[in-house]
């Protein structure tokens, strides 16, 4: 698997708005569009992709983030876990997913046992409303996940230029 | 262009947990925006940010375009000795930026 933080992991492009006007002209909108239909990625194939398949449990993390933002630029957002943090179990990573911005995976938060506690915050983009992943990896090699929606009433993926 | 504002408790006791708060300035440009000439700007963000403390690394974050624009980031350590937390971050194109911050353990 390539590493899901790099280029590589923009998400498979839809129809082009050029495409689909072309189609609509041609008069083969309804073939154009059918095999598109079929393939959208969603949460749960992003999730999967960081997990090498694993299905998450939910439960024992905590995503705070506000479930409204006027502006998707900066938007806070902390994550707690319940773990002891110690050589034997502790967390690994947490990695944040917005399933809607053009690169759905923002940020992989790397720990070690000597974090003492789990919990970390940072700011993100969000490109528009939509729900916001963290996943989390254990050192015993579980995994947890918690989602929380958030409206972004501004998007961060306004071209100014 | 780039500054980090790093801030720690000026005194922490031995096994205490202590938050460490970095904030950075950087566009973090993601790319794709037109330059006003016709073609677009290039992808340019921090890529990685790593902190090491007392001979191991306690902490990195693998940022992508999903980071917001001057990052901010806090996360968590256990205060083991007096010493410097080194900070190292690399930017797109292969830049690397590096500050410390001294942590007294008493």
């Amino acid at each position: 698997m390539s590493f899901p933080i790099s280029p590589r992991s923009r998400r498979s492009d839809g129809p082009s708005r050029r495409q689909v006007v072309a189609g609509a002209a041609s008069g083969l909108a309804l073939a154009a569009l059918a095999p598109v239909a079929a393939r959208a990625e969603t949460l749960v194939d992003f999730v999967r992709r960081v997990t090498d398949g694993v299905a998450p449990v939910e439960g024992g993390v905590k995503l705070e983030i506000p479930a409204l933002v006027e502006n998707g630029n900066s938007v806070d957002v902390h994550v707690a876990i319940e773990s002891p943090m110690t050589e034997a179990s502790y967390v690994r990573w947490i990695h944040l997913i917005a399933e809607k911005n053009p690169f759905p995976d923002m940020a992989r938060l790397h720990l070690s046992p000597r974090a003492g506690r789990a919990e970390v915050a940072t700011t993100l983009r969000l490109a528009q409303s939509q729900t916001v992943a963290a996943v989390v990896a254990h050192s015993d090699g579980r995994y947890a996940i918690a989602t929380a929606p958030v409206v972004v009433t501004l998007s961060a993926c306004i071209d100014g230029g | 262009m780039f500054n980090a504002r790093i801030t720690l408790p000026p005194q922490a006791k031995p096994g205490e947990i202590v938050e460490i708060k970095v904030l950075v300035r950087h566009p973090m440009d993601r790319g794709g925006q037109s330059d006003g000439r016709g073609g677009t700007v290039p992808r340019k963000i921090l890529n990685r940010m790593t902190a090491t403390y007392a001979g191991a690394e306690i902490f990195r974050i693998d940022m992508n375009t999903g980071v917001a624009a001057n990052p901010f980031v806090s996360f968590m350590t256990r205060a083991i000795e007096t010493g410097d937390i080194l900070f190292e971050w690399r930017e797109d194109g292969g830049a690397t930026y590096t500050r410390t911050a001294r942590l007294t353990v008493a």
